[in-house]
């Protein structure tokens, strides 16, 4: 995350914008393929997932992997709240929200005195143990059969529930770029970086480390319990860790340490994957699969119409990008790109800073 | 509600002895990895999986293979695919190339795992296997100790002879290690570079190459482990996550970085489980809860006590 | 302002770190603080600051009690220290890395006013131009300069500087110096840890041994010079060095 100069945010604020005009012109582009706006609002859910856990790894360096399971007891509570007691999507979210957020604190609590392994470890286990409670508890929960959750609008059609998971993600992006950029981030990096020398800082550690669990466990919460009242089901094998894994290899792959590079990997990913399980193949090749059936099976590949599915195989190769991306682009492949399209100008910038030192830097800012 | 009867009681302690020391194997890889490099390999459990899928192929392709021929083999495909990540992740961290290296090898490994995962699943299918006992017991009856080919009843207590294979296994192994650990020139360089790295080096031992032996001994102490269960349990692609979860609680319990610890937290932890289901009063939800008094007790001695019984802090 | 460590020991597990540490600071002063290697100066420092807790005796700043207080909030109370090891956050910039303490002791605090302060601590210690490098791209010791910048900004009474001249070349060592001078002319009082000789005999006003946990001396550098108990534990100092 560097610092910007003045001519190059203009130019990242236009690509910006003039994503954000794809975005809301998207439904009208894909108006007669409806699944790809599914696709799209199932991306925004992982960007909300990916950028909060950027907000909460990346930034205050809280390497938790707690994050499905605040989105999960966000929605768990959400639907219970409307097939036991009746409640509206709505107020469920708002209640899912609240409780994703509590247990957030709980967790952020427990974990205070753990340090990167443990905590990571301990945020496995607390996952695990919630996920095994709500596959047990059946008569609560439904068990594994999943529960029913009460779709957010009577609608037929894919393009207003897009547009509020757009507005969700935008939202939720904007809140989390003012958090980082006020003296929460300031503070949540200096905790990343050094906790003894923040604390020798004056920095109220305690409250702000706890203050990362909260704010990402509620966005996870959010994000949670609107996805899945759009769905309309919740089980959960959604909390299982592999899960988890999409969501970090998401924000590496992005960039851990910037929440908009977070999203647009955790975008970008998806679409991919979707892409990727349904590989359409030309009619001769088609044919010639079909023929050799029994062995594509094997491989765990399956035959659809006109096309490959590749099932697992997506998984691993993201698996694959995960770990390559970290060994040779640590700092993610959205985030250097975005940087670089803000360099432009850095020549005249480095000229101007000599002549009034003071006012230039003044208005330098962080990059979200 | 089961009878508790001491016998009952008995057999539960037994069984989760059985079990608790072929985790205690599982984790001493875990251990001697973390000794030696100094990470937690979020991956193990898949290893262990790996294990498992060598025996279960080896046998159909080769319906007459002596079993412990194939859990040599599993043996030293674990090895060969933990030398080699080590090499291409894990080495440039052990010299110094990577920023952040405790970060990096945690979710690096994590990574891996996911791979590894989605791999077999890929390879495998979701569908469980099940690979028949290796051996067949001899039928007698000395009223004390009965056999069939399946079960000893040892003062009438029932014990599936596929877990005690692989108890017997386990527990060569793991005295193996010992040997190996203290009586060879190799085993003593590892225990060297895993108290104190500059001193070992310092004396000609070179910590990257034993870096990688760690690492690739580690990961097989895992396929070995997985290669005398597959014939205890169902085996699916995603069994390597609750054998992970178990090496963890399982290190944790015993302290990092020490191997008596491993075992001594493996046959707790077995014991914990099996008494836990046994005795949970709602049998229907006993077997789903089976799992979480491990991660219960885990958690738990995260936050009191982080080393454990043995360990070093972290 | 005042300081007051009363009769502090504090041990670990089986080993006495510091037994009946006694020390009254009550006005601006450079105070030096030597001793061999496991003396005790570092737990001692880590005891005012708050990392650890005493586990006999009480620590006073400002006539309040402070040794169960935990590190930000002894911070908060003008009590500001360095680490042996520079501890400088890397990943933010100098200018984010003076920040920090400022907006954290003052909630209500300006950017504007915070960043004019932190150009005038730059430029004080020569550094501006370095006010947007990130901490890791700065070299050793210009890493050592910013955690003595940045300790400035919470606007601290009393100042412990652990090994602040560990590996410095001279040049530097003479910016350090102006920095001690300047931070003392502003009436703020200085513990001065090293093991460097020369500067500690140049600077200090006063002058604390510590032997095996105990205080063996304290008082004018000149007389704890000819002190043969100090002699005979700890120098022929000017040979040594």
């Amino acid at each position: 995350m560097k610092r910007i100069p003045l001519q190059g945010k203009y130019i990242q604020g236009i690509l910006l914008f003039l994503l954000l005009v794809f975005a809301f012109a998207f439904p009208r582009i894909m108006a007669d393929k409806p699944y790809w706006l599914y696709v799209a609002l199932q991306s925004f859910f992982w960007a909300m997932m990916a950028a909060s856990w950027a907000l909460l790894a990346g930034y205050a360096g809280q390497f938790s992997f707690a994050h499905v399971a605040f989105m999960g007891i966000a929605a768990y509570t959400s639907g219970i709240a409307g097939e036991r007691l009746g409640w509206s999507p709505v107020s469920g979210i708002i209640l899912g929200t609240v409780m994703a957020g509590f247990v957030g604190f709980l967790v952020g609590y427990l974990c205070l005195r753990l340090r990167s392994t443990y905590l990571a470890l301990f945020t496995i286990a607390f996952s695990e143990i919630v996920r095994l409670i709500i596959n047990a508890e059946h008569q609560l929960t439904g068990g594994p059969m999943g529960l029913y959750m009460e779709p957010l609008l009577e609608t037929t059609s894919y393009v207003p529930t897009y547009y509020i998971m757009l507005a969700a993600l935008i939202v939720t992006l904007l809140s989390m770029y003012a958090i980082a950029n006020s003296r929460f981030g300031l503070f949540f990096r200096a905790i990343r970086e050094d906790e003894e020398a923040a604390a020798a800082m004056g920095v109220h550690v305690v409250r702000y480390k706890i203050a990362a669990f909260v704010i990402t466990a509620m966005i996870a919460g959010t994000a949670g319990a609107l996805d899945h009242h759009i769905i309309g089901f919740i089980a959960p094998n959604e909390l299982m860790i592999p899960r988890m894994s999409l969501i970090i290899a998401m924000a590496v792959i992005g960039g851990t340490e910037s929440l908009i590079s977070a999203s647009i990997g955790a975008i970008l990913i998806h679409f991919l994957m979707e892409w990727l399980q349904a590989i359409p193949v030309s009619e001769a090749m088609m044919a010639k699969l079909q023929a050799n059936a029994a062995t594509v099976q094997q491989f765990g590949l399956t035959l659809g119409d006109g096309v490959i599915q590749t099932n697992a195989w997506r998984m691993a190769f993201f698996g694959l990008m995960l770990m390559l991306t970290l060994r040779f682009w640590r700092n993610g492949l959205i985030q250097p790109l975005l940087e670089k399209i803000g360099r432009q100008g850095i020549a005249e910038e480095t000229v101007a800073k000599r002549k009034l030192p003071q006012e230039e830097n003044e208005n330098t800012e962080v990059q979200p | 509600m089961v009878n508790i009867t001491s016998q009952y009681l008995l057999n539960l302690l037994l069984n989760g002895l059985l079990i608790g020391l072929i985790y205690g194997l599982m984790a001493l890889g875990l251990t001697l990895i973390f000794s030696v490099l100094g990470i937690v390999s979020f991956a193990h459990g898949e290893f262990y999986m790996i294990g498992g899928y060598v025996v279960y192929y080896l046998l159909q392709a080769f319906a007459d293979l002596e079993p412990m021929l194939a859990i040599l083999a599993a043996g030293a495909v674990t090895f060969i695919i933990g030398v080699i990540f080590e090499i291409l992740f894990l080495q440039p961290m052990g010299k110094g190339d990577i920023e952040r290296p405790g970060e990096y090898a945690i979710l690096l490994t994590f990574g891996l795992a996911f791979f590894l995962q989605h791999i077999m699943i890929g390879i495998v299918g979701p569908f469980p296997t099940k690979v028949s006992r290796f051996y067949d017991f001899i039928e007698m009856d000395a009223g004390w100790l009965r056999m069939n080919k399946a079960t000893v009843w040892f003062f009438d207590m029932p014990f599936s002879s596929s877990r005690l294979i692989a108890t017997g296994i386990a527990v060569f192994l793991t005295a193996l290690m010992i040997w190996f650990m203290s009586k060879t020139w190799t085993g003593r360089g590892l225990q060297a570079v895993s108290q104190d790295r500059q001193a070992a080096s310092v004396v000609g031992i070179n910590p990257l190459r034993m870096n990688t032996l760690a690492f690739g001994l580690g990961t097989m102490l895992a396929g070995m482990s997985g290669a005398a269960l597959v014939t205890v349990f169902a085996w699916v692609p995603w069994i390597g996550m609750a054998a992970s979860g178990k090496a963890f609680v399982i290190i944790v319990l015993g302290g990092m970085g020490s191997m008596p610890g491993a075992l001594l937290g493996g046959v707790v932890l077995g014991i914990v489980e099996s008494l836990g289901a046994g005795l949970y009063p709602d049998p229907s939800k006993a077997l789903a809860y089976k799992d979480a008094f491990g991660l219960l007790v885990f958690a738990l001695v995260l936050l009191i006590k982080p080393t454990g019984f043995f360990g070093r802090k972290l | 302002m005042k300081l007051e460590i009363k009769n502090v020991s504090k041990s670990f597990g089986g080993m006495q770190a510091l037994n009946g540490v006694s020390i009254t600071i009550d006005k601006p002063e450079i105070v030096g603080l030597i001793g061999p290697n496991g003396a005790g100066k570092t737990t001692l420092t880590n005891v005012i600051d708050g990392v650890h807790n005493p586990t006999r005796g009480e620590v006073w700043l400002n006539d309040e009690r402070i040794d169960t207080f935990p590190p930000y909030q002894i911070a908060r109370r003008g009590l500001g220290r360095t680490f042996q090891v520079t501890r400088a956050f890397r990943r933010m910039t100098v200018l984010e890395n003076m920040m920090v303490p400022a907006m954290a002791i003052n909630p209500t605090v300006s950017k504007k006013e915070v960043l004019e302060k932190s150009w005038d601590i730059l430029r004080f210690l020569t550094v501006e131009h370095l006010a947007n490098e990130y901490g890791r791209g700065l070299s050793g010791g210009q890493q050592k300069l910013l955690e003595l910048a940045r300790l400035l900004m919470l606007d601290p009474d009393f100042v412990i500087l652990d090994e602040p001249f560990a590996g410095v070349h001279p040049k530097l060592q003479e910016t350090i110096y102006g920095y001690i001078d300047k931070v003392r002319q502003e009436g703020k009082a200085i513990i001065l840890i090293s093991h460097d000789m020369d500067s500690i005999f140049t600077l200090s006003e006063r002058l604390i041994v510590l032997n095996f946990g105990e205080i063996i001396a304290d008082g004018h550098p000149d007389q704890v010079k000819e002190d043969p108990a100090v002699i005979e534990a700890y120098l022929g100092a000017d040979e040594e060095e």
